[in-house]
């Protein structure tokens, strides 16, 4: 029963203000996605680096 | 017991159904039905209704709908947190054998700076390296390094790095700028007009070999091996003492006394010299060996704080000096080479040298005989590099080697090689990892000499000041992205590459070789299959290339002989050293400490690395003596102008402590143009280096005035007394002898409380002061470790450099000539820490291991526990320092150590994440830690071995043991905070009472 | 017969007589028609011009609060020793701002100074609004301010708890308990009044507002019996809260280990700094108050002249702290705390101390005087040196004690920042706004206090001017 007494009241709370506002929001960029072919001046998003293996190397450890 | 039962009760007939066995009310078909939603959405247990005796309502109570909901909500809520920036995860679809995720790949690679070689250790994450530390198998290093080549990993993620060749500005394929280049090579060999290619020193055999392949191919090819911080009086006078090129190697550990003629080899460049000073500092009792240390020097160097005899002798008349106690010690029967002759040198101590303490210096390297060294600094003029020589020749020092080695090109011959570029005679002109526009004192003249060659290539990382002056540039790897090999004393050693290249860049090596092909020479595909070859045939039998590679060295002596000194080379130098006088300042250019010759500058983890002496983070103003700035009338932080052989250049000043009288010293390396870090930090000094090799770096006839203004200092410490506070415990021998811990024996502290308990480890660290030079690798392998945030000029002004371990430095005595000490300062992991019971949300707290532990997540940022703590060694992100960081630069994090946002307080947590990784592996192998298998970053960065961690429970750990010397105290130990960290007493050995505070 | 009140209590002998608490002829139809009456008016053109005025500090203070929160901390000149500075002088010196209105309409109560009801409703409305003040500085000061909330103890699934040997959580909860009390008790004070209002006013907004305020007081003789024995309640308890609250804003200080920090005779030390500083704003604001709304006959001058007394009295007792900080930095031999005394008076922000001695020490003992206890121009004078002075000395103890404490590499200048003075600015406009609106709306005086040391109110009285 400790545990039933101390059941987090506040984060219920921020949980039941914050999901659907979240969920709102969601809902919202799914009907409103910014299209990426809208702005042909903007900079394209840089391309994450590709890390490889050293090729012929030969470890100590690990 | 009651049973849950449908609304309408059981008795009647249902007047909606839901099934037909249910509509003829079988007890089946209504268990059924009752059933039907029992598992998870009803609660099994007691609930609030029957605990309270309250009739059933439904199978879903009132509450547990609100937590449904709720939960949903929460859920609802974590899947829609979406963070700007984020990609999607995605594992790797065919993961590579080497790369095990979470488990960190070791490879033995190695680097250079100019001649000197670091052996290394790779350490890799998920295929990234992040973090260096020398290679444990090398019989010089023995697994240190110097704190510039740790952070060179750094440089692997400059984002300003070229990742694709261009020409004239536009990128081009490789295969089009191999046939420019080629082209241009071919018609230079057709026509047999020359080729000049510049590059850094020659280290590798491989590389030699390589060049002289291309030589071969290119008889028309002139080669440069040109190093602006390596001092082209050292190589002039080698040349004149030995007749060859030489490399100096201290052997420190033969060394009993030793005499530096502003020799700096204590600054963390050298590992070797490092480990053996630190080796014979360590003392356990007042009996143990301990070596001297004389100091003759203009600026302040490191080497010069940790000196035991320091007299402040401007450059020009070292080389006097050091002719004088040649002349003294043969007077004293100490024999001279043959054919050496001192005639022009007057006897006695020269002019202004304590009596008291030149025959001691003189008894000293007469008494010590093979076991002293003369080391001389490369910056100073060649007279004094010959008297160096000459003394250790005559004493027949033991503690130095002289190795035959490539030759370097000085300035000389770069003035020359642009008259020849100038008058139009080069077809081509190629730069190989060299910023000769940048480093030649003319700039102007070097342009306008470079414009003249048809086709200029550059090869390099990041467009400098040369590939301005370039049509062709050719992007190389970075060092871990390549392979290499050099020799050094002792071993053989390899570099391989630690990651494959991160963009579309080759090695130097491999253009060469693309190049040597197109001249019409066989030649194997790739600087590894010529590198292989080669090594295949030298291995010595019963190795394999492949256990080489695992090593990263195979042990062998070098058996060159060593060079004869030449006696008859002294006369004339002897001669110019008598001569020799300042008019008006001297100016001693050195390399910078974080910069060295400039290409550190885009280096930011170098550039916030404070300068062991001044502290200055991020510029180079310049070193005005105590004296000099009394009668200029220059403050601290005053715009001063500085002017030589009509280059004039306005600058900070700070006032240095201990540099003679005369002397100005400015920083090389900083006032760059190009690079995204370095661009228009400090000033440029090259323009000052003089055209004479002999005496390019030490210049005389500088002007200094007052410009007017100030500028704030990024300094991260300004205040440089101790107030007579007892935080850097510093003894002579003599009073270690009798009183070990020096006079300050406060009484125990007694406690009201009970007192901390641990049961199982209690991680403690014990920091020698006496083997502690101030070098500050420390900070850097901190700082590459715990990816420590750097802040900026601006910030580091404002005080709030984040660096987890700082070194305090402390100057004592007068100004003229202080005592200097160095105390590296970290959090104190203190058992009745000041800040963990200030903090309002209990984010800091003490581990049951005795860790002071942070929880940034929990931190709100009240900065109590820093106000509170009396150390200052915690850390505030007072603005985002990490959040806008984007590739390559995140790959060099270490994935261990959590990234700090804004607004949270930070500090030293031990390494615990190496803390834990050594624990997980011993427990996995079912057995107890070993001592000494934990190292801190900051203990495995440091060459003299000056840092002990380890476990104070265990009385035969090398801590507790350590705990207990005759020297140990701890700081602030009256505020009965209990730190965890024990420093040991300094220790220094003069030879003359009060040694220190003479001029 | 015309008499005034004090000369009709015809059977005290004469030495022991109080002296009118008001002047001129003050019934209570006359007290309503003059206090009550204005609210009901329409604010003067210079009201309107004051309320602009502050109302412009206030928003740069709201925007200074707006950069903060997209900068962070950094935005600020706190640094490294110095990692608190405007925030918790600001803090601090707000809260002690806060202590002269339930010092007088609480402690003052209880020993019976009739003086204080004419003043108490000003003061006490003061206090809540530099608690107001002050509350904001904790809560803009963390480096990660959308966790403030971390700082109190509530039940969370993290099973996280705060940690209770804090000072700084003892603060949270002392100002907290400190405002909420304050307000019951001002608000407790005002009903009466309110439902007065409530009865004059024509205006039909105002009517409902009124109406909900007041709570549906009567007047009755069981109202006034609850009312008295509340409002004594709430006096006893917020005669307690006035001596905690800044003594745990001074834990905050004296618990840690900082040398000029670490002292045991900070608490008192600290209470008196906020009485002196808080009596000094209330001095300053009367003043004002009687001048414009034309309350001379209410607030007279010797309320003025009781205030600038008890700023003496304080003034001494600050000295001797003053004195005794010294003499404590001697006597315990302690390097570091006598390098932190001796920065106050003769370091980089030497300064600063001189400003604190000489506003907080010097200035006041000119009211020793009774001429200038009587002049506007010194009280006003002395007033604002001791604000000014009281600021500085919490900067004293803050910035100088944290610049150079334990290790000499650690030391650093503090600079602040525009926008540290922005926030400063800010609260000050926040405070005279919230002065400038209750002036308005609200009676300035608590009606019912002053009938109560009106002749009618005296057993004694038999007056025939009741028909004046």
């Amino acid at each position: 029963m400790a545990d039933e007494t101390r059941k987090p009241i506040l984060d219920r709370m921020a949980a039941l203000v914050a999901g659907p506002l979240l969920l709102g929001r969601e809902a919202m960029n799914l009907v409103f996605r910014p299209d990426p072919e809208a702005s042909p001046g903007a900079p394209p998003a840089p391309l994450r680096i590709t890390v490889t293996p050293p090729e012929h190397a030969i470890k100590r450890r690990g | 017991m009651k049973t849950r039962l449908p609304d309408h009760g059981p008795l009647e007939t249902p007047r909606f159904w839901r099934t037909l066995e249910e509509r003829i009310e079988t007890p089946e078909a209504q268990q059924a039905a009752h059933d039907e939603f029992l598992p998870g959405a009803i609660p099994t247990g007691p609930s609030y209704d029957d605990v309270h005796g309250l009739p059933p309502q439904s199978g879903v109570s009132r509450r547990d709908f609100l937590g449904l909901v709720s939960a949903a909500a929460a859920l609802a809520a974590t899947v829609a947190c979406d963070r700007k920036g984020q990609g999607t995860v995605v594992p790797y679809t065919k993961r590579p054998v080497e790369v095990v995720p979470g488990v960190a790949n070791y490879y033995a690679s190695a680097t250079h700076e100019g001649r000197r070689v670091y052996p290394l250790l790779v350490k890799t994450r998920e295929g990234r390296p992040i973090h260096l530390t020398g290679n444990d198998e090398h019989p010089g290093v023995k697994g240190k390094t110097s704190p510039r080549t740790m952070a060179d990993v750094l440089r692997l993620y400059d984002p300003d790095r070229l990742r694709a060749p261009k020409a004239e500005g536009r990128i081009i394929g490789w295969s089009d700028a191999e046939s420019r280049l080629h082209a241009a090579l071919a018609g230079a060999k057709a026509a047999g007009k020359p080729v000049l290619l510049i590059s850094g020193a020659v280290a590798s055999p491989s590389r030699k070999a390589l060049l002289a392949d291309l030589k071969a191919a290119l008889p028309t090819l002139e080669h440069l091996a040109y190093e602006p911080a390596a001092g082209d009086a050292a190589e002039v006078a080698g040349l004149a003492s030995y007749g060859q090129p030489v490399d100096l190697q201290p052997r420190l550990d033969k060394a009993k006394v030793i005499l530096s003629l502003g020799a700096d080899f204590l600054n963390g460049e050298d590992p070797e010299a490092q480990a053996a000073w630190g080796a014979q500092r360590r003392l356990k009792s007042a009996h143990d060996p301990i070596n001297r240390l004389w100091v003759l020097e203009g600026p302040l160097t490191l080497t010069g704080t940790n000196a035991d005899q320091r007299v402040p002798v401007a450059p020009s008349r070292l080389g006097a000096a050091a002719f004088a106690l040649a002349k003294e010690l043969a007077a004293k029967g100490v024999a001279l080479p043959a054919g050496t002759d001192l005639s022009g040198i007057p006897a006695g101590a020269p002019a202004g040298f304590p009596a008291a303490t030149w025959s001691s210096l003189v008894k000293d390297l007469r008494t010590a005989g093979r076991n002293a060294v003369v080391l001389c600094g490369a910056q100073m003029p060649a007279e004094a590099h010959q008297a160096a020589h000459l003394l250790n020749a005559m004493l027949g020092s033991e503690a130095v080697g002289v190795r035959a080695t490539e030759p370097l090109a000085t300035v000389k011959e770069l003035e020359a090689a642009a008259q020849k570029m100038a008058s139009g005679a080069y077809a081509a002109a190629i730069f190989w990892d060299v910023n000769p526009a940048y480093t030649f004192p003319k700039a102007a003249a070097w342009k306008a000499a470079v414009a003249k060659v048809p086709v200029r290539a550059w090869i390099g990382q990041v467009e400098d000041e040369t590939a301005a002056q370039c049509q062709l540039l050719l992007p190389e790897n970075h060092w871990l992205e390549s392979w290499g090999d050099y020799a050094t004393p002792g071993a053989a050693v390899l570099q391989q590459p630690a990651i494959g290249t991160l963009y579309d860049t080759r090695p130097g090596e491999d253009i060469l070789l693309g190049a040597l092909k197109a001249l019409g020479t066989n030649a194997p595909d790739g600087y590894h299959a010529y590198l292989q070859a080669r090594w295949k045939k030298e291995l010595p039998f019963g190795t394999s290339f492949e256990q080489a590679l695992h090593d990263g060295l195979v042990k062998a002596e070098a058996k060159t002989p060593a060079p004869a000194f030449k006696g008859a080379s002294v006369a004339a130098a002897a001669k110019k050293a008598a001569a020799s006088k300042a008019e008006g300042l001297e100016l001693v250019l050195f390399p910078g400490f974080a910069t060295h010759d400039g290409r550190h500058a885009n280096n930011s983890w170098l550039q916030e690395t404070p300068d062991p002496i001044t502290k200055m983070t991020w510029d180079n103003p310049v070193a005005v003596s105590v004296q000099d700035a009394k009668a200029l009338g220059i403050e601290e932080g005053d715009l001063v102008t500085l002017s030589l052989d009509g280059v004039t250049v306005k600058l900070p000043a700070v006032i240095q402590p201990g540099q003679a009288q005369g002397v100005l010293a400015l920083a090389l390396g900083y006032g760059r143009t190009t690079g995204g870090v370095a661009k228009g930090v400090g000033v440029d000094a090259f323009p000052f280096l003089g055209l004479d090799p002999a005496s390019a770096n030490a210049r005389t006839g500088a002007r200094l005035a007052k410009a007017g203004g100030r500028k704030e200092l990024s300094r991260t410490q300004s205040h440089h007394r101790m107030e007579g506070r007892d935080l850097v415990r510093s003894l002579t021998m003599d009073e270690f002898a009798h009183n070990p811990q020096g006079h300050h024996h406060g009484p125990e502290l007694v406690t009201l409380y009970e007192e901390q308990r641990f049961p199982d480890h209690k991680w403690g660290m014990v920091i020698d002061l006496a083997a502690c030079t101030g070098c500050s690798a420390c900070v850097v392998a901190c700082q590459s470790e715990n990816n420590v945030p750097v802040v900026g000029p601006e910030q580091v002004a404002r005080g709030r450099e984040m660096h987890w371990i700082r070194i305090d430095r402390y100057y004592e005595g007068e100004l003229e000539n202080p005592k200097v000490v160095h105390q590296p300062m970290l959090c104190q992991h203190c058992d009745n820490a000041p800040c963990e019971n200030v903090c309002p949300v209990n984010a800091t707290n003490h581990s049951p291991e005795g860790l002071n532990q942070m929880a940034y997540n929990r931190c709100v940022g009240t900065r109590y526990c820093a106000n509170n703590c009396p150390y200052k060694v915690r850390r505030f992100n007072f603005l985002e320092y990490t959040a806008y960081k984007t590739e390559p630069e995140t790959l060099a994090y270490n994935p261990e150590v959590t990234v700090r946002p804004r607004g949270v307080m930070e500090k030293c947590s031990f390494c615990v994440q190496r803390i834990n990784d050594v624990k997980i592996r011993a427990k996995g192998d079912g057995r107890a830690i070993l001592d000494g298998e934990i190292t801190t970053a900051c203990m495995a960065g440091c060459s003299s071995d000056a840092i002990v961690f380890g476990d104070l429970k265990d009385p035969k750990s090398k801590v507790s043991q350590l705990v207990a010397a005759s020297r140990a105290y701890r700081v602030l130990e009256e505020l009965g905070v209990k730190p965890a960290i024990t420093y040991l007493a300094d220790l220094k050995n003069p030879a003359v009472e009060g040694g220190h505070h003479e001029a | 017969m015309k008499l005034d009140a004090a000369t009709s209590a015809g059977d005290i002998p004469e030495g022991l007589v109080e002296p009118s608490l008001y002047v001129g002829k003050v019934t209570p139809g006359s007290l309503d028609d003059q206090v009550l009456a204005f609210p009901e008016t329409r604010p003067p053109r210079q009201w309107y011009f004051a309320l602009a005025i502050t109302l412009t500090a206030a928003l740069i203070g709201v925007i200074s609060i707006g950069y903060t929160f997209y900068l962070g901390i950094g935005a600020w000149g706190n640094t490294s020793p110095v990692f608190w500075a405007f925030d918790i002088i600001n803090f601090v010196f707000w809260v002690g701002i806060g202590h002269a209105g339930t010092l007088i309409s609480a402690i003052l109560f209880l020993f019976r100074k009739r003086w204080r009801n004419a003043i108490a409703r000003f003061a006490e409305a003061m206090t809540i609004f530099a608690v107001i003040c002050a509350v904001i500085f904790p809560l803009i000061h963390v480096g990660r301010p959308w966790l403030a909330y971390w700082l109190f103890p509530y039940p969370n699934q993290r099973a996280l708890w705060t940690n209770f040997r804090s000072p700084l959580l003892w603060d949270v909860f002392a100002v907290n308990t400190y405002f909420s009390v304050s307000l019951m008790f001002w608000y407790l004070g005002l009903i009466p009044d309110i439902a007065s209002m409530r009865d004059r006013t024509t205006s039909k907004l105002r009517k409902v507002i009124y109406t909900v305020l007041a709570m549906g007081w009567r007047g009755a003789a069981t109202h006034w019996q609850h009312y008295e024995k509340a409002y004594l309640l709430l006096a006893g308890l917020a005669t307690g809260l006035v001596l905690s609250v800044h003594s745990v804003v001074s834990f905050d200080f004296a618990t840690s280990v900082v040398p000029g920090w670490h002292m045991t005779i900070f608490p008192p030390y600290f209470v008196a700094g906020a009485i002196f500083a808080g009596f000094a704003m209330v001095v300053m604001v009367l003043v004002v108050v009687r001048e414009t709304m034309q309350l001379k006959n209410l607030i007279t001058m010797r309320h003025l002249d009781v205030m600038n007394k008890v700023i003496l009295a304080m003034s001494c007792i600050m000295g001797y702290s003053y004195m005794m900080e010294g003499f404590t930095a001697w006597y315990s031999m302690n390097e570091y705390l006598h390098h932190a005394f001796m920065n106050i008076i003769t370091g980089t922000y030497g300064w600063a101390g001189w400003v604190t001695i000489s506003c907080n020490i010097l200035i006041p003992q000119i009211l020793w005087f009774k001429k200038a206890r009587s002049s506007y121009f010194w009280m006003i004078l002395v007033a604002v040196g001791v604000t000014i002075g009281m600021w500085f000395e919490r900067f004293v103890i803050i910035v100088i004690s944290l610049h150079q404490d334990y290790l000499p590499s650690a030391w650093r200048i503090y600079k602040p920042t525009m926008v540290d003075f922005g926030v400063l600015l800010g609260t000050f406009g926040i405070f005279f706004t919230l002065v400038l609106l209750f002036a308005r709306v609200l009676p300035v005086i608590a009606t019912t206090e002053v009938k109560a040391i009106l002749p009618d109110a005296q057993p004694s009285h038999h007056g025939d001017d009741h028909h004046a």
